[in-house]
């Protein structure tokens, strides 16, 4: 059967339903969809001092932060064991970073990350960084699981850039999936074997952008230093809070309410569409840790 | 890269300069076509593909202690894309460079001629902001001729519709981008055809005037039948239907344009847009 297309019109009818689910009309289940009774867990840490200085994190204290993410997350106090809950020994295991220039991953992260993977018994030679290379590199091509690092953006083309879009680099056309502002890149998740290969997500909000302009879709000015990390096993979710906080930090910096443009659909029709996650917050439990003064969720 | 595409680098380059205000080039440009775009600037190469663009030359300025100057300078083939390309992203001030110009945060864009032109510091401070200025100056000087607007965007009604609102575009992925009217390109949308979206804001009031040239009258009328059997199947033969935020769409097909008006106050008013519109279309 053809797909309906979706309008505005339904959009003004979900809005003219209840006033809180205009922006978020892409939640709605499509027609004909299974409803799960699905739930996510994401812990969100934050830390005053997570920089050092602008856009320098703080290698001990973002270890903490992932630290305290990751136990929390998987309800484990010993932070080996919360480790070996998502890695074996045997593992070969590629940490899906980003290295865009202005806002990447940031070499702190991967560390923290690769220190714990190692702690957890895993060899470093079976342990991966990579993100453009991910299709050359071995340990990618062989990994057994992944663990998916990156920072929080607004993006030009998805609305955001955000842990669900990061895997794209598997993909040989990455503007193949460009239709519709990237509407459908759940995809990717299923066509190159990622769902149960990936183990932990971290959407990465040491200073995320919140707003860009130009080409290349940046400027400093648009940069806050939120000093937090987001973790969830649920790409979905650990996304559709970052949205939600990026929202927030847009509506309080511009002092009105300023959708993110284009909207961040592919979140919630990765839910809605794809099953692929949990993007309706009141199906996230949202753990938050630490520092809560501009928390903004 | 064939000789004319080296011949094209030549010419791109020769429009900026090597230095400016102690700022010097890095010794090799960067250039890129459709089909490399992304390996420079990822989704956002979408828009200027969008725009037809033919070539991208990217050169590096560096000073030390400064942060370094990018200057983006795309061939648009046409001055109407350069200009289409330019409105896409309007935030920002008037800087008075080119045909048309904004500044914010560290970026200046212009268009003139056939080329859209987009210089970005990756930090600002005054330094950068006056070199940022001072190299679209020189730019636009060294591009001799103008180029002429689209003229379906002179059919747009200029009375509550400032310069900043106004979006001349091809394909549906832009209108969506602006305007989202549907997932799926309803309206028959392609390079093919022209686009000029207004956005009016007066008190209390926010409507939308969406005008597409096809380039046959048959193809004008296809589209009217599919946007109206999608989005307001309802209406009928009248073109007009009450939304359920109780504002009024209404669309027309005069000569070879689509006129669809969207968040009208009213029927009346929507219905006298379109006839505003259709007057115009007649006369050119």
């Amino acid at each position: 059967m053809k797909k309906k297309a979706i309008t505005r019109r339904d959009f003004i009818r979900v809005a003219a339903m209840t006033p809180f689910t205009g922006a978020f009309a892409y939640s709605i289940k499509a027609p004909g969809k299974k409803v799960t009774a699905r739930k996510a867990k994401v812990v969100l840490v934050r830390n005053r001092n997570a920089l050092i200085s602008y856009k320098k994190p703080d290698p001990d204290i973002v270890q903490k932060m992932l630290d305290d993410a990751v136990s929390t997350l998987l309800g484990e106090e010993d932070i080996v064991k919360a480790w070996k809950k998502l890695v074996k020994p045997s593992d070969i295991v590629g940490i899906k970073s980003n290295v865009w220039g202005p806002i990447p991953t940031t070499k702190e992260i991967e560390q923290a990350l690769k220190r714990r993977i190692m702690d957890a018994g895993v060899p470093e030679e079976n342990i991966g960084i990579n993100d453009r290379g991910v299709r050359r590199d071995p340990i990618f091509k062989n990994a057994t699981v992944l663990i998916n690092a990156r920072p929080a953006r607004t993006h030009h083309w998805s609305g955001i850039g955000g842990c669900i879009k990061n895997p794209i680099m598997f993909v040989p056309r990455p503007y193949d999936y460009h239709g519709d502002s990237c509407a459908d890149l759940a995809v990717i998740w299923k066509e190159y074997n990622l769902i149960k290969r990936t183990k932990l997500n971290i959407l990465v909000m040491l200073y995320p952008l919140f707003h860009g302009i130009g080409p290349h879709h940046y400027s400093d000015k648009y940069v806050w230093e939120y000093k937090g990390v987001l973790a969830s096993q649920d790409p979905v979710a650990v996304d559709a809070t970052g949205v939600r906080i990026l929202q927030a930090q847009r509506r309080q910096f511009f002092g009105e309410e300023r959708p993110l443009q284009p909207p961040a659909k592919h979140v919630f029709l990765a839910d809605t569409r794809h099953n692929l996650g949990v993007s309706d917050p009141d199906k996230i439990e949202l753990i938050k840790l630490g520092w809560k003064e501009g928390i903004l969720i | 890269m064939g000789k004319n595409s080296k011949d094209k680098k030549i010419t791109l380059g020769g429009l900026l300069p090597q230095e400016i205000q102690g700022w010097k080039a890095e010794e090799k440009d960067e250039i890129y076509d459709p089909q490399t775009i992304f390996d420079y600037i990822n989704g956002a190469g979408e828009v200027y593909r969008s725009y037809n663009f033919k070539l991208l030359l990217a050169r590096r300025f560096t000073k030390e202690s400064q942060p370094d100057i990018i200057a983006d300078l795309f061939d648009m083939a046409s001055s109407m894309d350069a200009f289409g390309v330019f409105t896409h992203d309007l935030e920002g001030e008037d800087a008075g460079i080119g045909q048309g110009s904004t500044y914010k945060g560290g970026l200046l864009s212009f268009w003139k001629d056939h080329f859209f032109v987009s210089l970005y510091s990756e930090e600002e401070t005054d330094d950068t902001k006056n070199a940022l200025l001072a190299l679209g100056r020189e730019v636009s000087s060294s591009i001799k001729k103008e180029g002429k607007k689209p003229d379906i965007v002179s059919l747009l009604p200029l009375e509550d519709l400032a310069e900043k609102d106004v979006h001349y575009f091809h394909n549906h992925l832009i209108l969506n981008y602006h305007y989202y009217v549907s997932d799926e390109n309803i309206l028959l949308l392609d390079q093919k055809t022209e686009a000029a979206l207004g956005i009016y804001e007066a008190k209390d009031d926010k409507h939308y005037l969406l005008l597409v040239r096809y380039p046959e009258i048959k193809k004008a009328s296809h589209a009217y039948e599919s946007f109206t059997k999608i989005y307001m199947p309802e209406a009928g033969k009248s073109g007009v239907v009450q939304t359920e935020d109780l504002k009024w769409t209404a669309a027309r097909v005069k000569k070879n344009i689509l006129i669809i008006i969207f968040s009208a106050s009213s029927d009346t008013y929507a219905k006298d847009i379109l006839e505003k519109v259709s007057k115009k279309i007649i006369k050119i």
